[in-house]
């Protein structure tokens, strides 16, 4: 056998032969003169092709009532009911049902024997068919009325397995309803590529919604013609089969088949398929019962669907408002994003999500790496201008995904800002990847000696060459569930900038009063203690003699107070000051500023004894001189202040590759226990009592930290208790 | 009112003027409770604990109350009081916060690790005085800590 859908020798719809378990008449009006007869009808009649060939068909049908009965049918007037009709022969009397019909080429008269003309029959299955109508209307759900109309055709045809397929977009086909006999395995959820069903077949099922093989692997019976064309047999229930769906079919085991059609919108939506493993016939009115089921459903089919939309639609509005209500309200916008994440995935159905805030990816479900994220997000950023981009076959337009088609061979990209790097995208896997394929093409559609034909095996193959690197298509209402998502997130993200604003107003206000609160503590607060310190001083100069010891004592602890308070004064502005200090950047040498400092050091403490070590010339940088003078000098005079010993003090610096210079300020001073390693740079933190070393005001490092954290840089300490104390600090 | 005039008084203040005006105040109420001072916190531990330039039980006696500054030079008052409060052997020393702050979150917070009282310092000194005198009442006369151990 060597069949190849190219090589057709007829087309589908005009094979010029016909079924075995019929007769087929194809007449001339308006005389009915027999233009062809198929072949079998001497099995039927005893009579020969020729016999009937070119006469009138009274020649056969005596009966003048049956032959203006198919004149009815034939006018339109009794379209397409079954005729019962009785031929007597010398054989005695045959009963036949009959359809007749026109066409281009010729009115058609099919004919089915059967056993008498009783019509009883018809009339029970037009009762089942009342009662079936009213459940189906009553299931609640799709796939629950799919199962319904299954199980109803499975029990007027009693046929092993009853299916019913859907077509995706792309014409492939999924199991989404099946009954069957117990002992059969199921094929409930198995996806069938679209060349399993080729174009033409589709064609003739929208326009017939019936076809019936009782017996595939019955020879067919040919057209006895007088020089005629093949006739079209597109409305023919006798019609042959063509030898691809034979072939199809005994892979599978298939012995009788029946395919009703479901339309939806003049479109073939899907088909009931009915397998049954021994051949097997079903009376005409079974049939049309079936059909009339079929057609029912079909009816019914446009209500179920828009039902589950609107479901689905209200679903995924509910997930909306659901993501959009916990987005407005979190602190971390992207956690409340991707969490839970099958909620973002449900947006779109995607299987796998990244989101990108500038640098920063979250991904979700199945993606590609994140290094291929970003080079994809490079991309979209040079490449898709529209906010919202949809494709199913990424790797056609941007081919490193070629790498990861298994997790994204389908993209939807949404651009949620168009000055910042703002991105959502959803992915899906390619489509072979997404669905159980009925069969294993390896294995159990095998085709003998390598045939060229066109066999389900080959058209497995030819249909994953079509599906290659190509996932499901987004479909409309996703991509709105998407802009959705992004007018939402614009609302929350305005609305939160709106708020920042509001607070930076506030915090701009508050560092104006701290200024003028800086100001005021400098100059109005320094006057009245002015004041204390000099009429103590008079006090005690002029009225010395009048006080006791104690007296005198009190005085001079008010001067010193006064003193004290003016130093904190002083170190409270001093720090303000520096908030609000711009950078003077120059290029240094650390050298001359460290000289400097040293010498100032000393001029104002000239009985202080202290050796200056700089083990190597110090490097040259870009700094503000003045503020890390005033660095140096702090650290330096720490270093001599906490100090019991000959002190000495060392500065130099560590350089790293690739990281800033690290300066240190090391001493032989008592050291600092470690748990005040970081309080010591708090602002009036001291760790001494007054009357010790000096007794500072715990300003001078929180001083120097601040100067060097304008400069951008970190400042630390490592020490020992006794041993000394090493201060490290970055500049940049 | 009967006093305990051998129960000594643990200080922590770090101002030497602020302790002057306290020694001065309990003189004129004639306490005779033996006063110890520590200006730093982590004096204070090493007081309590006997350790650093508290070595010996003489220099160092265990008190029976301690009046607590918070803003201490050192381990900070607050932490100074949590530190005391967790130690079971020190626990039930009655400590009583005296503190510039009248911030609501550091009384809250010095009560939440169990300080006894808390004290506010005034500026007007008879209001000091009463402050003062307050703590003396009731902490050195009226209230019987824990018995000592020896």
């Amino acid at each position: 056998m060597n069949v190849n859908l190219t090589n057709h020798e007829k087309p589908i719809h005009a094979p010029g032969s016909i079924q075995s378990h019929g007769m087929l008449l194809v007449l001339e009006e308006p005389e009915l003169k027999v233009l062809q007869v198929s072949n079998n009808i001497n099995t039927y009649l005893g009579l020969q092709p020729q016999d009937l060939l070119d006469r009138p068909l009274s020649h056969l049908l005596i009966d003048p009532q049956q032959a203006i009965a198919i004149g009815q049918q034939l006018t339109g007037e009794n379209t397409r009911n079954l005729l019962k009709l009785s031929i007597s022969t010398d054989r005695g009397k045959h009963y036949f049902d009959a359809i007749a019909y026109r066409t281009a080429d010729g009115a058609i008269v099919e004919l089915e024997p059967i056993d008498s003309p009783n019509e009883t029959s018809f009339l029970s299955f037009h009762a089942a068919i009342a009662g079936i109508l009213s459940q189906i209307q009553s299931t609640s759900s799709l796939p629950e009325f799919l199962q319904l109309v299954a199980e109803e055709v499975r029990k007027l045809t009693g046929f092993d397995r009853v299916m019913v397929y859907q077509f995706d977009r792309t014409g492939a086909g999924c199991v989404v309803a099946e009954t069957k006999r117990a002992d059969l395995s199921p094929y409930l959820g198995l996806h069938y590529p679209a060349t399993d069903l080729p174009q033409p077949a589709r064609e003739l099922y929208a326009r017939c919604w019936l076809r019936f093989i009782p017996n595939i692997s019955a020879p067919s019976v040919d057209l006895v013609t007088l020089n005629q064309q093949p006739v079209d047999l597109s409305l023919s229930i006798l019609r042959s089969v063509d030898a691809c769906c034979v072939e199809y079919h005994r892979n599978m085991g298939v012995a009788a088949l029946l395919a009703i059609a479901l339309m939806q919108e003049q479109q073939l939506w899907g088909l009931i398929a009915c397998h049954h493993y021994t051949p097997k016939y079903l009376t005409s009115e079974v049939r049309i019962a079936c059909k009339f089921l079929g057609q029912l459903a079909s009816l019914e089919l446009a209500n179920k669907i828009r039902q589950q939309e609107l479901s689905d639609r209200v679903k995924l509005k509910s997930l909306q408002s659901e993501l959009i209500e916990s987005i407005s309200q979190a602190s971390n916008f992207v956690e409340a994003l991707i969490q839970p994440a099958p909620r973002l995935l449900s947006l779109t159905n995607a299987t796998g999500a990244a989101v990108c805030l500038g640098n920063e990816i979250s991904l979700v479900g199945a993606t590609p790496s994140l290094e291929e994220v970003r080079s994809l997000i490079d991309w979209a950023e040079t490449q898709v201008s529209d906010n919202l981009f949809a494709t199913d076959s990424l790797p056609q337009i941007y081919l490193p995904s070629v790498e990861f088609k298994a997790t994204a061979s389908g993209l939807l990209l949404l651009r949620i800002s168009q000055i910042r790097r703002y991105y959502i995208l959803w992915f899906r896997p390619e489509v072979i990847q997404t669905v159980t394929w009925a069969g294993d093409p390896n294995s159990s559609f095998q085709l003998e000696n390598g045939s060229v034909s066109l066999s389900p095996r080959r058209s497995f193959e030819r249909w994953q060459e079509t599906v290659k690197l190509k996932s499901l298509p987004w479909q409309s209402y996703e991509l709105d569930s998407a802009n959705d998502l992004k007018t939402a997130i614009v609302g929350v993200v305005l609305r939160k900038a709106e708020e920042l604003a509001q607070i930076n107003q506030e915090l701009e206000r508050s560092n104006r009063e701290l200024a003028a609160f800086a100001y005021a503590a400098s100059h109005d607060l320094k006057e009245p203690l002015r004041g204390i310190y000099n009429y103590s001083t008079i006090l005690l100069e002029d009225y010395a003699a009048l006080l006791d010891l104690d007296g005198v004592d009190c005085l001079q602890t008010i001067k010193s107070l006064s003193q004290r308070m003016e130093t904190l004064i002083d170190a409270l502005l001093r720090l303000s000051l520096l908030g609000k200090a711009q950078l003077h950047l120059q290029v240094t040498d650390l050298n001359e500023l460290l000289q400097e400092a040293i010498a100032v050091l000393f001029a104002s403490r000239p009985e202080v004894q202290m050796s200056v070590r700089i083990p190597r010339s110090l490097p040259t940088i870009e700094c503000d001189p003045v503020l890390v003078n005033e660095v140096f000098s702090n650290l330096m005079s720490n270093a001599l202040k906490y100090n019991d010993t000959d002190a000495w003090v060392e500065i130099g610096y560590q350089e790293r590759s690739g990281e800033p210079t690290i300066l240190y300020v090391r001493d032989n001073g008592i050291g600092i226990q470690t748990h005040h390693h970081e309080t010591i740079f708090k602002l009036f933190k001291r760790l001494h009592s007054q009357d010790k070393y000096g007794g500072g005001t715990g300003a001078g490092l929180a001083i120097v930290k601040k100067i060097v954290e304008l400069h951008g840089g970190k400042i630390w300490v490592e020490s020992i208790p006794g041993a000394g104390a090493t201060f490290y600090f970055s500049l940049q | 009112m009967t006093t305990r005039p051998n129960e000594p008084l643990l200080v922590a203040e770090d101002s030497n003027e602020d302790f002057k005006m306290l020694q001065r105040l309990m003189r004129r109420m004639t306490v005779q409770n033996p006063i110890y001072r520590c200006k730093t916190g982590d004096e204070v531990l090493d007081f309590l604990y006997q350790a650093g330039d508290y070595q010996s039980p003489a220099q160092a006696p265990r008190p029976s109350v301690i009046l607590l500054d918070l803003n201490l030079p050192g381990i900070d008052g607050r932490d100074v009081l949590e530190r005391l409060k967790q130690d079971i052997s020190f626990k039930e020393i009655p400590i009583v916060v005296f503190t510039t702050s009248a911030n609501p979150k550091d009384i809250e917070l010095c009560y939440q690790r169990g300080a006894n009282g808390y004290l506010i310092k005034p500026m007007d000194s008879s209001e000091l005085e009463k402050t003062v005198q307050a703590f003396v009442e009731y902490w050195l006369e009226a209230n019987t800590p824990p018995s000592v151990v020896s």
